[in-house]
């Protein structure tokens, strides 16, 4: 404090007289120390000081009458204490001082990110074990009706439960819609004669080399289109993806730079695949980057196909079950062994010439 | 001319019989000006009369006559500047006629529409009527005070009941009047009934006037019927404030001829003498009477008199009966400047309420 | 420690205003700077009330006006509140712009006719021809153990009245932005300062006279799972409750209502369209307090995007009880937890 003000001296006492100063400006005082003897009616009373300090100024002569309240001295170097609150105690800042960050308004306008119903609508999802996230709403405001919970819960009764899509059957759900959607799709179809295979002829093999060599004679099918910036990128590398069935769904891993390795180097390479895919051990590096895609459904069944162009790739070869066929030929009628192809080219960016005649090459390789 | 003396009696220039009982000051001798205040008494009669019968026929909304005291608002109304601000309370139709707020405005209020505070001319700093009582006196000291932090050589002339008086509003503003000198005129309209409450029982100070002791300010009483008493004690009043020479309070004495409103019934509570004898200190007779005898006046201009006003009463009384109700949007946009979202909301559907009530017709 | 900054701390060397010093102030310092900034910027800004001159003010709100101003914009008035807010009408009407305080908001009550009789009517009942734009302060709220009448918390008898506005600040850039704009308004404003953190926080603020906008709440933080909503001192406690929420893994959104009236309902919608839950924790009284016309309002305009009943934290319907048991009537941090996880729990979004 600032000033040292005459305390009540008890009893209903007023005042009192100075009779002797014990410190005087200048001094420093402890705590409790005697600053100042004053005499009341009743007796003389020693006044301790407050506070540590160091007399600034005494308020007085000895022989003045002071009253209780009245500055009797001054302290140096304190600011005058002020309250500034006359009721209560008001709790003081601590040292923080940021400046505040805040959203004057909304955080955001958008759409309600719940979907819209009443409490009792929800209520009834509730009961009839209706997950409500997934019905569409055919209200007002796409706002779920009775209805709509009522036809979802049917559809379940009947039919089963639904089961959301996940991982791998999402991501083809989603590729394949965003691929159907921006790709212009053309499947030309041959046959190839294929009767002088061996027995045991590995024929993804066959496949892998053909494709190889057909890259190798044209070019634009091995390429990656850019739509937004209608730029295509003929890469000299050709990594191919070989489309895997499996329990959980499509996989396609990438077996790398197909004409520059060894057919033994390249049988290697596509057995660890196979391995890895099936133990689900396969990084998702070694699914990215294809250049060109192999699919070799006729390892199951069906002959001729329209397989789907993944963008940012240009083509797609699907290879069918071999099939025998009665030909004819020079000596009479006899029974070969064909094997479908089908070749889907992105006509964005592909010819129907440059498809054909990479088409040819394959079928050329093929014949070997 | 000097005004507080103790005892308290009110000041009078012209009694009850139109008798001068002290020379009137030079303004006042000149027979223009008082036969001024007499037609302007007068017209205000003929109007209030004719507000209250409107309302009898269902054609006014309930309505505060001010019969037997419009030499308190005529003498108000001419001792004025215009420059001054008038802060009313809501019997002051004389006043506010005076200073330009036409018939048909003051009907329009009555009536019912906002649109009859909307003053326009000289009268266009002035404050509406106020309902709730006393209240308008602190409206004066605020204006006063506005006025003195601006040094302006202008004054708040406020009028309040005596019933007012008994309020604590009206005691913190003549106390801040006392403790700030403010240029501000309180004018009570003692007309000696604050609706069945009488005087008697309002206070028990002997005057209202001497309350201004309390406030340290000047106060007196003046005969509330003599317009000439009215006009010179106000006019000494607002000089003093604009010469920032503080406030003033004036207990115009006078008597509530009518109800408190038209939907006030007094012979509940006074007697017809009472009544009867307080007509006979009534303030136009007494005028007329006076203008008489100074040969100011005579039966054929009293004549001309009364046509003129009971033509200008029924014009503005005409005017006033083709006023269409004002839009009903008029209800929203004066509430703030500009009107928030959630109010813009709600002012459509009483567009939409009001659409669909019109077609439905 | 000394509990305020003197004057000379606070004043420019140029009465410019200054985007580039800043002031660590507190709220109540906040308010000072504000009411020196509009009284230099306007010199029809005056300021009216009691030991607001001579005094500062018994909260300091006001100090270093008079010196600066002089008596004639600085006015000590005679100890009448319904004066203060009556005159404070008069003075309106005449384009002055009175800031006018009442020292408690236990002593508002005398005003109520004025601030709703007449500033709420005064633009409206002369269809635009005269206006009140005043403001009306007050240290508003409990907390600090203060004798009886001096811990009041009824802004929602001020809410109900079409025509005027009340604005309550949360902290001292808050303070000194809508304080701002209240005085810059056209019409009336009842200014309510929660006294318990007058000085409470010290936050970094300029002094460059901008205000921030009325009629709007504030997103303090952001969300996902449920909407907090709160005004005055207790945004502190919601932020807290926020935090505590976050690591039980609860996404909470605050927002500061600011503007209590008239209200942005947009905010409150948008942000529980996004959450779906919501807890309004108002200081004051329950029954027909401030939260009652917001959820009323939430039930309104975003009923569907509700997943479960919009919850309450309020005081008892009691008054303020005296000071030692005060703790025991006011919301605290684990209150507003606990709304908080009851909402989400209800709706099955967390057990």
């Amino acid at each position: 404090m600032k000033y040292f003000k005459l305390p009540d001296l008890g009893e209903g006492l007023q005042e009192a007289e100075i009779v002797e100063w014990h410190i005087k400006p200048g001094d420093p005082v402890e705590t409790g120390q005697t600053l100042v003897s004053v005499e009341t009616a009743k007796a003389i009373v020693d006044i301790p000081a407050p506070q540590d300090g160091i007399i600034a100024a005494c308020f007085g002569k000895e022989g003045d009458l002071i009253h209780t309240g009245e500055p009797l001295l001054e302290f140096q170097g304190e600011e005058q204490e002020d309250s500034g609150t006359v009721v209560g105690k008001m709790e003081t800042s601590q040292a923080r001082s940021e400046r505040e960050q805040f959203i004057i308004g909304s955080a955001y306008k958008a759409a309600p990110a719940v979907p819209l119903a009443t409490p009792a609508i929800r209520a009834l999802a509730k009961r009839l074990k209706v997950d409500i996230n997934h019905i569409t709403g055919t209200g007002n405001h796409h706002m779920i009706t009775s209805d709509d919970v009522e036809r979802a819960a049917r559809l379940t009764e009947d039919l089963g439960e639904a089961t959301p899509l996940r991982g791998v059957r999402r991501s083809m759900a989603r590729n394949m819609a965003k691929a159907h959607a921006e790709v212009v799709k053309v499947t030309i179809q041959d046959d190839v004669d294929v009767e002088h295979w061996q027995q045991g002829e590995d024929i993804t093999m066959r496949l892998v080399r053909a494709m190889g060599r057909a890259c190798t004679q044209e070019p634009t099918l091995n390429a990656w289109y850019d739509n937004e910036n209608d730029s295509l990128r003929l890469i000299e590398k050709v990594d191919l993806g070989i489309a895997v069935d499996t329990p959980d769904g499509l996989f396609v891993p990438v077996l790398r730079n197909i004409t520059t390795r060894t057919q033994d180097d390249l049988r290697d390479g596509l057995t660890r695949i196979r391995a890895d895919v099936k133990k689900r051990t396969i990084p998702p590096r070694e699914m990215s980057g294809a250049t060109i895609t192999l699919s070799n459904y006729g390892t199951i069944a069906g002959r001729y196909g329209n397989p789907v162009v993944m963008p940012p790739m240009v083509a797609i070869l699907g290879a069918g079950k071999i099939y025998p066929c009665v030909i004819s030929h020079a000596d009479g009628f006899a029974s070969h062994r064909f094997m479908p192809l089908s070749l889907s080219f992105d006509h964005r960016v592909v010819t129907g010439g440059e498809a054909a005649r990479f088409l040819r090459a394959v079928m050329d390789d093929l014949a070997e | 001319m000097q005004y507080t003396t103790e005892p308290y009696h009110p000041h009078q220039f012209i009694d009850a019989e139109g008798a001068l009982t002290m020379s009137l000051p030079q303004a006042l001798q000149e027979p223009e000006l008082l036969q001024s205040l007499y037609r302007h008494m007068v017209l205000t009669r003929t109007f209030d009369q004719r507000v209250v019968a409107l309302q009898r026929t269902g054609q006014m909304g309930t309505y505060a006559s001010c019969l037997g005291q419009e030499a308190i608002g005529t003498g108000i109304g001419y001792a004025l500047a215009d420059t001054d601000v008038f802060v009313p309370y809501y019997r002051d139709q004389a006043t506010q006629l005076a200073r330009g707020v036409s018939l048909q405005k003051q009907m329009q209020y009555w009536g019912g529409d906002e649109w009859g505070n909307y003053f326009e001319g000289i009268a266009h700093e002035d404050f509406p009527n106020c309902v709730p009582i006393a209240t308008q006196v602190t409206h004066a000291a605020g204006i006063a005070s506005a006025i003195k932090i601006r040094n302006q050589k202008r004054c708040a002339l406020v009028t309040c009941g005596e019933g007012a008086t008994s309020r604590g509003d009206f005691y913190e503003s003549i106390n801040l009047a006392g403790v700030w000198q403010l240029p501000v005129v309180v004018v009570v309209n003692n007309n000696q009934w604050a609706i069945s409450v009488s005087r008697q029982i309002q206070t028990g100070a002997n005057t209202i006037a001497q309350k201004a002791v309390a406030a340290g300010i000047e106060g007196f009483q003046v005969d509330g019927n003599d317009v000439c008493a009215v006009f010179d004690a106000v006019q000494y009043a607002t000089k003093k404030a604009h010469q920032g020479k503080g406030a003033t309070l004036i207990e115009a004495v006078s008597y509530r001829l009518g109800d408190h409103t038209t939907a006030d019934d007094a012979t509940r509570y006074r007697s017809h003498e009472e009544v009867n004898e307080a007509w006979k200190k009534e303030p136009v007779k007494r005028l007329q009477s006076y203008l008489h005898q100074i040969d100011a006046w005579d039966e054929s201009r009293e004549q001309a008199l009364i046509s003129e006003s009971k033509k200008s009463v029924e014009e503005a009384v005409q005017a006033y009966l083709k006023l269409p109700k004002q839009p009903v949007t008029d209800l929203f946009d004066y509430l703030y400047e500009e009107l928030p979202p959630a109010l813009l909301t709600q002012k459509n559907k009483a567009l939409a309420k009001q659409t669909t009530a019109q077609r439905g017709e | 420690m000394g509990m305020h900054e003197s004057p000379d701390n606070l004043k420019l060397s140029n009465d410019a205003p200054d985007n580039v010093t800043a002031h660590i102030v507190t709220m109540i310092e906040a308010i000072n700077l504000a009411l020196h900034r509009a009284m230099i910027a306007d010199e029809n800004v005056v300021v009216l009330g009691e030991d607001v001159a001579n005094n500062g003010g018994v909260f300091r709100a006001t100090i270093g006006l008079k010196d600066r101003f002089g008596c004639k914009r600085v006015m000590d008035t005679p100890l009448a509140e319904t004066l203060i807010a009556g005159i404070s009408v008069g003075m309106a009407a005449q384009n002055l712009r009175p800031v006018a305080e009442i020292q408690f908001m236990g002593f508002i009550y005398a005003t109520l006719e004025h601030m709703v009789s007449h500033a709420a009517r005064l633009r409206n009942r002369t269809r635009g021809r005269l206006h009140c734009p005043m403001v009306l302060r007050a240290p508003y709220g409990g907390g600090i153990h203060a004798p009886e009448h001096h811990s009041e918390s009824t802004e929602a008898l001020f809410a109900h009245i079409p025509g005027l506005r009340v604005v309550i600040p949360s902290s001292p850039t808050r303070a000194y932005g809508l304080l701002l704009s209240a005085i810059e308004d056209p019409d009336p404003v009842v200014f309510l300062e929660p006294k318990r953190i007058y000085r409470m926080v010290k936050q970094e603020i300029y002094d460059d006279g901008v205000g921030l906008p009325l009629d709007t709440c504030y997103t303090l933080r952001q969300g996902s799972d449920i909407t907090l909503i709160s005004w005055g001192a207790l945004i502190h406690e919601t932020l807290q409750a926020a935090a505590t929420l976050e690591q039980q893994g609860i996404s909470a959104e605050v927002i500061d209502v600011a503007t209590i009236s008239p209200l942005d309902t947009d905010t409150l919608v948008s942000s529980v369209e996004k959450t779906g839950h919501c807890v309004v924790i108002q200081e004051a009284a329950r029954h027909c307090g401030v939260a009652a016309e917001i959820i009323a309002s939430l039930n309104e305009l975003a009923f569907n995007a509700l997943k479960a009943p919009p919850a309450r934290v309020a005081g008892y319907d009691i008054p303020m009880p005296y000071f030692r048991r005060e703790d025991d009537y006011l919301p605290n941090v684990g209150d507003i937890v606990n709304a908080a996880k009851a909402t989400l729990m209800t709706s099955g979004e967390r057990s």
